[in-house]
Parts: C-alpha cells; sequence; structure tokens
C-alpha cells in the first residue's frame, strides 16, 4: 500500500536534486541559443575583392557566432545591382525556413514582397547595412548614414574655407537605395549653406564616376566633390589624379578601400568616411541571437562611422578598421 | 485527503522522517561531491591551459629570438658597415652584394616582410630590389625608427601595425629595429628594421587556443593591444577585457588565473619582448559534458533513495506491524470477547504492552464472571419477593370452614378440605425450588380449586384440560393459583348464574400456551387494553390495579426469570367474562 508513494518520493527527490543541481551550471550554459537550423544571413554581394567590405561584415559574423554558439549561413549575388537574383535567393532561403534571416537589401522597394512573405511564414527578419520600405523587419543594423553624411559634409565644409573654388558636386552610387538617399541628405545638411551644383548617380560603375568627374573638372569653379561610396570615391580620385587636380579640388569619400587609402595618403582624397562593417556583422547576430531569446532588440541600431584623414588613418585604434588583419 | 490521512499514521511519519533526513544528508553529500568533480575538472584544465599558454610565449620568443638572430647577422655584416660608412651609390656592386643577401634571408625566412637599412645619410637599401618605397612616407617620425635611436644598439620590438613604407601596400607587422653602430667609432651608421609578418604570431595565437570559443590576446607593456582576435570589439567598446584584474595577477603569486562571469584569464610575460600574454578559457569549453556528471548524480541519487527508501519502510513496519497486530486484537473488546494476545513475535516492549494487556483481560474476565453471579443472587432474591405468599384471609377463611365441617360432623369434606390445603401447601414450598412440573402445578390448582369450590357451596365448576405431553415442562410455581383467584373474586363472584373455570394448555410453537378463562363479570373493552399496556410497561409500574396485586405478580415473575418475550395477556371471552392468556418457554426440569 505504501510503496507507491513511496516509489513516488523517491523519484521526485531525484528530480528535484536534478534540478537543483542543473541551477548551479545552467546560468553559463542555458544562455546558449539552440538551433535546429542555421541563421540565414543574404548579402548584397560576395565574393567581391579581399577584405572588402562584406568580407569584413563576415568576420564580424563568424566572430558573434563562435561567441554566441549559432550556426549561419551567408548567401547573395554575385554583385550588387543583381536585385532580381538577391529576391530569388531571398525566396530560396523563405523556403528553407530558418529561425531568423539577415538581409542587406539591393533594393529599397523590390524586396519587400518577399520579407512579407517570410513575415506571413513567421520567419523574424533582420536588415543590416541597407533596409527596405517596410516595418517588418524586426531591426535595422546599419551606419546611421544621415549622420555619416554628416561628417563627410562638415570635412567638405571645414575643407572648402581652405578652398578658393566654392563650388561642391556629390557623386551618388545608385538612386534608390536608401543609403545613397540618406547619405546625400546628411551632406546636404551639412552644407546647406555651400554651394551645391547637383547630384550625379554613377551606378555603381567606377568609369562612370570617372567620366562624371572629368565632366565636372571642365567647371572651372568647381571646388570640393563629395563621393557617397566606394566606387564613386575610386572613380572621382582617379580623374583627380589624372588631371592633377587635387590642389583645386577636394575630394571627401566614403569607405576604406585598400586603393582609397593609398589616394588618402597622397592627398587626392583628403577624407573618407568609413563603416564599421566589422561591428555591423557582430551586431546583426548579436542583435538576432538576442531576439530569437525573447528579449527586446533596439528597431534601429547606429555601428557609427569614423571621419579618416591622412593624419589619423594610421592611429592605433583605427588601423585594424582600415587594414582588417587577412591572410597577406 | 488520502494522503494527509497516512502521514498520521506513525509508519508514514517515521517514513518522511526518514525520507527528508537522508534526502537532506544526500542532497548536501551530492552537492559537495559535484562542486568537487567541477572544481577538480577545472582546475586540471586551467592547468593544461597554462601549460599551453607557456609553450605559446616560448615560440613567440623563439620565433622573436630567430628574427633578432639574423638583425645581429645583418649588422655584423662588414661590408654593410663598411658601405655605410662610406657612403656609396645605389648602383655599387656592393649595394647590389648587400641587397642580395638581405633578399636571401627575406626569401629564407616566408615569414620575414621586410628587411631595410635606413642609412644615416638617407640612403635607404631595401631589401627587395623590386619594391618602391611609399614617397608620402617621413622615415624619421616613424617609431621604429626613433625608438631604436633611443635604445642606442639594443635591439627595439615595436608593437603591431601597419606598414605603409611600400607604396600601395599596407601590411600588418611587428617590427624589430636596432642602431647599426659603428664597430670603430661607434658612431651611428644607421638603422637596420626587420618587418615580421604579423599573421605567423597572429597563427601561432589562434592555434593554441582551448574549447570552442577561447582565444589569446596579446598586450604589450603599455597596454596596447598587439593581438586580439576581434579587435575591433574592443576598439568600440563592444567587447571589454579585464585589464587591471588581469595585470593583477602578475603581483599576486597564489592566483594562477582570473575568473570573470563566465570567462578565465591567465597570463603570462615574455620576457624577451615584454609582452603580455593572456588566454581566455570559457567555462562551457572546461566542463564540456558537466550534464553526464550532473546525470550520474542525480542517478546515484535516485538509487540512494530506493535502498534507503526500502529500508526505512522495512524499519517502519517492522515496529509498527506488531502494533498493529495487537492493536487488532485489543479490537476484540469491541464486540464483548475478551481475547488474550498471548506470546507474540515483537520486540520486548511490545510483549510487555501484550502481556500487561492480558493480566488486564485477566482481571475484567473476572470481574464479569463475579458481576453475572451478583446479578444471579439479585434476581432470585427478587423473586423470593416477588412470590405469591398464600393470602392469609384464603388461610384462616379455610380453616373456619374445616372447623365448621368439623363441628357439624362433616367428617368426610373436612378430610378432603385439609388434604386439599395441605397439598396446596407442599406444592407452593416444592423444597424451595422455583420451577416444577406442570403436572404438580396443575395439582396445585386443583388443591386451590377444591378448597374454594367447598367454601363457595358449589357456586362454580371448573375444567382442566391440559395436554399430558406438556405434563413434564417445568413451570414456575404458583403460576395459575393466582389467576384463578382473580377469576373467583372478581369475576365469578359478582355474577348470579353458575360460574365455570376453564383452564387449557397446549404447546404453541416452541412454547407453552396455558389459559385461564372465566365465565365471570368480565370487563370493558377499554379496560382489557388498559391492562395489557400495564403489563406490555415496565414491571412494577401497576400502580391500581383493579385486578389484584397477584396477577400482576405472576406476570413479572415470569418475564424476570424467562425474559420480556414471555408473560400474560387478557382477552374477553366467550361467555362475558375474561381469558388470561400465558405464555412460557417450554422446557423439560431438570432433576
Amino acid at each position: 500500500m505504501k510503496n507507491w508513494y513511496l516509489f513516488l518520493l523517491s523519484l521526485v527527490a531525484a528530480f528535484i536534486l536534478f534540478m537543483i543541481l542543473s541551477f548551479f551550471y545552467n546560468h553559463t550554459s542555458s544562455e546558449e541559443l539552440e538551433l535546429s537550423e542555421p541563421i540565414q544571413i543574404v548579402f548584397k554581394s560576395i565574393k567581391g575583392q579581399p577584405m572588402d567590405f562584406w568580407e569584413v561584415v563576415e568576420q564580424g559574423i563568424d566572430e558573434a557566432a563562435k561567441e554566441f554558439g549559432v550556426q549561419v549561413n551567408i548567401s547573395g549575388p554575385r554583385y550588387e545591382r543583381e536585385i532580381n537574383r538577391q529576391i530569388n535567393i531571398l525566396n530560396a532561403v523563405i523556403d528553407e525556413n530558418p529561425p531568423l534571416i539577415i538581409l542587406a537589401a539591393n533594393d529599397f522597394k523590390r524586396l519587400v514582397a518577399s520579407v512579407e512573405r517570410a513575415d506571413s511564414m513567421g520567419i523574424p527578419v533582420i536588415t543590416i547595412d541597407s533596409g527596405i520600405e517596410s516595418d517588418i523587419p524586426v531591426s535595422f543594423i546599419a551606419t546611421d548614414n544621415i549622420d555619416a553624411g554628416n561628417k563627410a559634409g562638415r570635412e567638405m565644409k571645414r575643407l572648402i574655407a581652405l578652398n578658393e573654388n566654392k563650388i561642391i558636386a556629390i557623386v551618388s552610387h545608385i538612386k534608390e537605395t536608401s543609403s545613397a538617399i540618406n547619405r546625400e541628405a546628411g551632406v546636404r545638411e551639412a552644407l546647406s549653406s555651400e554651394d551645391i551644383i547637383g547630384t550625379w548617380f554613377c551606378d555603381v560603375e567606377t568609369e562612370k564616376a570617372y567620366a562624371i568627374t572629368l565632366e565636372l573638372l571642365k567647371n572651372r569653379e568647381i571646388g570640393g566633390i563629395v563621393a557617397l561610396n566606394e566606387v564613386a570615391t575610386l572613380g572621382v580620385a582617379k580623374a583627380i589624379d589624372e588631371q592633377q587636380a587635387s590642389d583645386r579640388v577636394f575630394v571627401v569619400g566614403f569607405d576604406n578601400a585598400v586603393r582609397e587609402l593609398a589616394y588618402l595618403e597622397e592627398g587626392i582624397i583628403k577624407a573618407t568616411v568609413v563603416q564599421r562593417p566589422y561591428n555591423m556583422g557582430y551586431l546583426s547576430i548579436k542583435t538576432a541571437v538576442e531576439y530569437l531569446k525573447g528579449e527586446k532588440v533596439e528597431t534601429f541600431l547606429d555601428t557609427d562611422s569614423i571621419l579618416i584623414t591622412k593624419d589619423n588613418m594610421f592611429k592605433r585604434e583605427y588601423q585594424e578598421l582600415l587594414f582588417p588583419v587577412g591572410n597577406q | 485527503m488520502k494522503k494527509t490521512l497516512m502521514f498520521r499514521t506513525l509508519e508514514s511519519r517515521i517514513y518522511m522522517i526518514f525520507t527528508l533526513m537522508i534526502f537532506a544528508a544526500v542532497f548536501v553529500m551530492q552537492l559537495v561531491s559535484f562542486r568537487f568533480t567541477m572544481n577538480t575538472v577545472r582546475n586540471s584544465t586551467l592547468a593544461n591551459n597554462r601549460i599551453l599558454l607557456g609553450q605559446l610565449v616560448k615560440q613567440i620568443d623563439s620565433y622573436i629570438a630567430g628574427m633578432e638572430q639574423i638583425s645581429m647577422a645583418v649588422q655584423d655584416d662588414l661590408q654593410l658597415i663598411t658601405f655605410l660608412q662610406n657612403g656609396g651609390d645605389s648602383s655599387s656592386t656592393v649595394y647590389r652584394s648587400i641587397q642580395q643577401r638581405l633578399g636571401n634571408y627575406i626569401e629564407a625566412r616566408n615569414d620575414i616582410s621586410d628587411i631595410i637599412i635606413v642609412g644615416q645619410a638617407g640612403g635607404i637599401i631595401p631589401g627587395n630590389p623590386d619594391m618602391d618605397l611609399n614617397p608620402w612616407v617621413n622615415i624619421a617620425d616613424k617609431e621604429w625608427y626613433r625608438s631604436a635611436l633611443e635604445a642606442g644598439g639594443a635591439t627595439v620590438v615595436s608593437s603591431s601595425y601597419v606598414q605603409n613604407i611600400v607604396a600601395g601596400r599596407y601590411s600588418w607587422v611587428v617590427s624589430l629595429s636596432r642602431e647599426i653602430v659603428s664597430p670603430l667609432d661607434g658612431k651611428s651608421l644607421g638603422i637596420l628594421l626587420v618587418d615580421l609578418k604579423f599573421n605567423r604570431i597572429k597563427d601561432l595565437c589562434q592555434s593554441l587556443v582551448v574549447g570552442s570559443k577561447g582565444y589569446n590576446f596579446i598586450i604589450d607593456p603599455d597596454r596596447n593591444y598587439i593581438f586580439h582576435p576581434s579587435q575591433q570589439l574592443i576598439y568600440s567598446e563592444l567587447r571589454m577585457e579585464p585589464i587591471d584584474s588581469i595585470y593583477s595577477l602578475l603581483d599576486n603569486e597564489n592566483e594562477s588565473f582570473y575568473h570573470e562571469n563566465d570567462r578565465y584569464f591567465m597570463i603570462e610575460t615574455s620576457s624577451l619582448t615584454g609582452w603580455h600574454l593572456i588566454s581566455v578559457t570559457y567555462e562551457s569549453d572546461i566542463v564540456t559534458d558537466w550534464q553526464y556528471v550532473q546525470i550520474s548524480y542525480a542517478f546515484l541519487g535516485l538509487i540512494l533513495f530506493l535502498i534507503v527508501g526500502l529500508a526505512t519502510n522495512r524499519i517502519s513496519s517492522g515496529i509498527t506491524r506488531p502494533i498493529r497486530k495487537l492493536q487488532k486484537i485489543m479490537q476484540s473488546v469491541d464486540t464483548g470477547e475478551f481475547q488474550l494476545v498471548g506470546a507474540i513475535k515483537a520486540t520486548e516492549e511490545i510483549r510487555e504492552l501484550a502481556r500487561e494487556y492480558d493480566t488486564m483481560v485477566g482481571h475484567i474476565r473476572k470481574l464479569m464472571d463475579e458481576n453475572i453471579k451478583e446479578q444471579e443472587l439479585k434476581r432470585k432474591s427478587d423473586l423470593k419477593a416477588l412470590q405469591a405468599q398464600i393470602n392469609p384471609h384464603f388461610l384462616y377463611n379455610t380453616l373456619d370452614s374445616i372447623i365448621w365441617m368439623g363441628e357439624m360432623g362433616q367428617n368426610r369434606e373436612v378430610v378432603l378440605m385439609t388434604s386439599a390445603l395441605s397439598k396446596l401447601f407442599r406444592i407452593s414450598i416444592s423444597r424451595g425450588r422455583e420451577l416444577i412440573n406442570i403436572s404438580d402445578e396443575i395439582a396445585h390448582v386443583e388443591s386451590y380449586l377444591t378448597i374454594q369450590k367447598m367454601r363457595y357451596k358449589d357456586k362454580f365448576e371448573y375444567e382442566i384440560d391440559i395436554d399430558p405431553d406438556l405434563y413434564k415442562s417445568s413451570i414456575l410455581k404458583i403460576t395459575l393459583q393466582p389467576l384463578v383467584e382473580n377469576a373467583i373474586y372478581h369475576g365469578i363472584k359478582e355474577v348470579d348464574h353458575k360460574g365455570l373455570i376453564r383452564i387449557t394448555g397446549e404447546e404453541f410453537g416452541e412454547k407453552i400456551k396455558l389459559e385461564v378463562v372465566d365465565n365471570g363479570k368480565g370487563m370493558t373493552e377499554e379496560e382489557l387494553e388498559n391492562l395489557n399496556t400495564m403489563l406490555s410497561s415496565t414491571p412494577g409500574s401497576s400502580g391500581l390495579f383493579r385486578q389484584g396485586t397477584g396477577v400482576l405478580n405472576v406476570h413479572e415473575r415470569i418475564q424476570l426469570y424467562f425474559g420480556n418475550k414471555y408473560g400474560l395477556s387478557y382477552f374477553p371471552s366467550s361467555g362475558g367474562g375474561i381469558r388470561i392468556m400465558i405464555i412460557i418457554p417450554r422446557a423439560e426440569l431438570e432433576k
């Protein structure tokens, strides 16, 4: 008659014992997120130049994935302009029903439909670098491009004061991209008292930016060019270099391609605003893990930008940012 | 409900207390040993890590030392010293051969990025003839250059940095630089720069790590990070290393590691470079299978519990089973039987209890027997008190009649009446016995009737019709006579016609039914009913009883002797009188 409760009591006691013992080590291990499927990441482009922006983002992602113990899978189109391909890749990724998708959108509007589909399937989406025109993404992790543009604009304002030629032109990369829109807005805000003759779009092609700059240089009153991304900056710098116009036209660029840094050293580019792609990658995974654990996440996370000039480019704290330690 | 009820028993209480105590004991024991196991595992892992860290320091030191040997070899190159002292043309053959030798070193050691000699005069000899110097670099501003000058001939190891001395190339290096001093006059001839590929150090740091998450990092004496796997997180303050706390380990001999949250830090200092190498180990990597340890401990706990539980159960039921047995026997008191426990298999305490109980039961039994005897005595005395005595009026009336008949010379009648009286007394005495044969009772009542009939000059007739089978049955003596007396005085005497008294007797199931019927005055139905109610109520409550106390006495005596089932009841008789029915048990008289 008592055997059943004897047995039960012992089981319950052992169970309690087990639970209490678990408690002592649980605080370190239970924090780890257990995912059956990897987090899917869709980049703007993959397999670009070594140590380019997206490769550094990937390093940050890998570091975070290691730290938080999650699996990730990265995909994306070959080139940034392949919007349709990115949509197809995103759709394929959605079909795999991952726990979460991290997306760097190549188009502000055209990826919305796919993201809505992911949302209807209950897959959360985090956008990085470039967002989409939708409230669905649980978080947007990017450089505050208005602020970054502002930094470039303020530097240009400082430089143009030293220059006889006062007219400023903007060379942007692509028309309908949020980064281009916001950077331009930031630049224009900082240069509101200056004379900006217009914005040209190079469609993410160095040659086009180069050609635009050659055209612009025909205007002898041009004193400053703000180039809004890496490709635009390289095109502009190439033209200035060839025309040996660095004394009369001051260039403020964006990003930190090795060639750009050489131009910076040579004085062809006066300053460049660099983002923190490593942090972007790291924070995207950190945020994803926090979201999947049910914690509250910021809807927008600024990964910050830094104005780099010839004077500070070899400073200890920026060296790693500008020259990522790769497998040289 | 059932549970709370169960914990009220001694057995479950013993069990509960034992279980709780053992649970606490096992719990504390397991906790201590679990912690101990974990500590042991952690300490041995950390001890291994320390060895690993030591190896890392050694490898980096030997790497730097190897580079330093090269720099020594270069500086001892007499041809070079002569060249630097004299100042030479970059197109000269001496220059070429020096460059050739430097180039050989670079080629021999693929971990050397560059070897460059900066002459005091400003001439630069690059180890790689194909490289272009970066025109935008001012060598005199470079830290490796300045610190080498300050060191005055000693080797200076730089922190890690981006070397931009080659045009269009930005490579991460650690620089070894030293001043080349003339062996002749001690004058400074220039600076030798050996750039080591930083990747080599990075790879070393990344190869000797523990677990999936552990990592190493290097800090120079000025607390600059030479290497950290996620340097950018450090500079943007997304990750913090508790440098101060780690450094305090250097002054503290007793502590070999610093523990913060889930990370363990250990520090070693390279004597050659002054660098601090710090290894970071994650708790989750140290004890990867703590769950298994935990499960086995829990399983052990379960088994211990089952064993102890069963043992407790045996102990508790061993205590309570004899008590239960005792209790069951004692329950017989409820039903009125007083069973003895007798010999019982139990502990001495319980046996003692049983013995005391048995003694008690013995006493109770004795007391009960005595009580029964007393009751018997009391009943007998009651019966005696109730026994109808021969009415003295009847006696002297009868004696008067005898005298009167004697005077009249009616000798025959005198004899008859006297013998009837004599018989009447003999039977009523019956040697003191309560019970007599029915035949004796008949003789008794007949004697009485004979006397009365003679006295009342044939005022009535009587009939006795009792089944002869019943003659041997027993009856309380003087049962019928008071009824007959009643019938004469209250029935027949009151009427003018000749009376008739009938006495019948027959078997009535297991009982005997006797009836005394008269045709006298009789009673109303209401009176009869009242009488019957009175008879069935408590004996002795008969206040005014018109019928005389004799009849009531008979009833009470029957009930006292045989029980309430028996006794008298009144009925109207068909002849106008009353019929009294007597029910008594049928039993033979014992001899």
